[in-house]
């Protein structure tokens, strides 16, 4: 029962979220694969067949792009970049957070919580903003990308995101120090950054 | 089943990425791959619900339903679509890729499956309370607001560029 009594605290929460992005999805594809079998179990079988066979036509590409994984995972070291970012302020610090943004892998309950702390350690808004953007890449995912969209669509897509993750992170930025009740948070960003956005193409 | 020469490249470089590591140092190898393994083990639901997903996908959504919705034809408000499915859409980036694949596949624009991979991974209605919890409520809602209006913009500089 211990826990119980927390069911606000952080962890708890941590928990719930994280149970719902990952096993969400399971059990909502379970329950239209008994609804595909009572209305028309001849098709259900042959969707179950055509998940199959796709799985099975890319699955060393996943086992691969989890290697990848592992690897960025022993190589990044998550802590002193994090340490690095808070320190410095400025345009290239907001590129060099979406740099590491691209290579940052790990579910959202480990990442939220370690930009909590980047922030803490005094790096602006931009800085975690441009990063959480700049997650979207998923550098290692792009093996998986490239497979099931092509790697025009994987390149572009990645550039766009990677510029707009920039940009998103000193709008983001601006728009905190206009409706923010805090006078103190004006002093963390003095810089003024263009928040008329252009959309970029 | 034919062999997909792609995975057995990658797996070849993934494996001199592990072989090199190895070299410098066993422990960290050994690190990593524990690392991939129990990501890969924790995503095995996952991943078979997706993929049972591209195949309902496939058997019983029409492509015309598709092209309405997410077609070239339906302009800004297939943009939109795509983004809010994505919003809502709840499960780790890798799963997105094959949806995102099946959906380009039954004639969805090009931009609006860019908008819906990118508001899959930058927003999360889901995970919004606990973003907000981290981070401030002030804070959570700008960010993915603004993550959702970039989705859309980035789609478009998708379908304007290829």
């Amino acid at each position: 029962m211990k826990g119980q009594t927390e069911s606000l605290q952080p962890r708890r929460l941590t928990q719930i979220v994280g149970f719902l992005r990952r096993e969400g999805l399971v059990v909502v594809v379970a329950g239209l694969y008994l609804w595909a079998f009572v209305a028309d179990r001849h098709s259900a079988l042959r969707a179950l067949a055509t998940g199959g066979r796709v799985f099975l036509s890319v699955v060393l590409i996943i086992v691969a792009v989890f290697g990848i994984l592992g690897l960025f995972q022993v190589w990044v070291d998550k802590k002193k970049v994090a340490a690095r970012l808070g320190e410095r302020a400025g345009v290239g610090t907001v590129v060099l957070s979406a740099a590491f943004g691209t290579v940052l892998v790990g579910p959202v309950y480990v990442v939220f919580p370690l930009l909590k702390a980047v922030r803490e350690h005094g790096a602006r808004w931009a800085v975690v903003t441009a990063i959480l953007a700049a997650w979207a890449v998923k550098i290692p995912m792009v093996p998986l990308e490239v497979e099931f969209l092509g790697w025009r669509f994987a390149l572009v897509r990645t550039v766009l995101t990677f510029a707009g993750a920039v940009v998103m992170g000193l709008l983001v930025e601006r728009m905190m120090i206009w409706w923010s009740p805090d006078p103190r948070q004006i002093q963390i960003s003095a810089e003024g950054v263009g928040a008329a956005e252009e959309p970029r193409g | 089943m034919p062999i997909d020469p792609t995975g057995v490249v990658l797996i070849t470089l993934v494996g001199a990425g592990y072989a090199a590591t190895r070299y410098r140092s066993a422990a960290k190898a050994r690190q990593a791959a524990r690392i991939a393994r129990k990501s890969l083990l924790g995503m095995l639901p996952t991943f078979a619900a997706v993929f049972g997903l591209v195949g309902l996908f496939q058997v019983f959504v029409p492509a015309s339903l598709v092209e309405r919705w997410l077609g070239a034809a339906a302009g800004p408000s297939s943009l939109l679509v795509g983004a809010v499915l994505g919003s809502v859409a709840a499960g780790p980036p890798a799963a997105a890729f094959p949806i995102a694949g099946s959906l380009l596949g039954a004639g969805a624009w090009m931009a609006a499956v860019a908008a819906f991979i990118v508001s899959w991974v930058l927003v999360g209605v889901v995970s919004l309370p606990f973003e907000g919890r981290v981070f401030g409520w002030r804070y959570a809602l700008m960010r993915n607001g603004t993550c959702f209006l970039f989705a859309m913009v980035i789609g478009l500089g998708m379908g304007w560029l290829l």
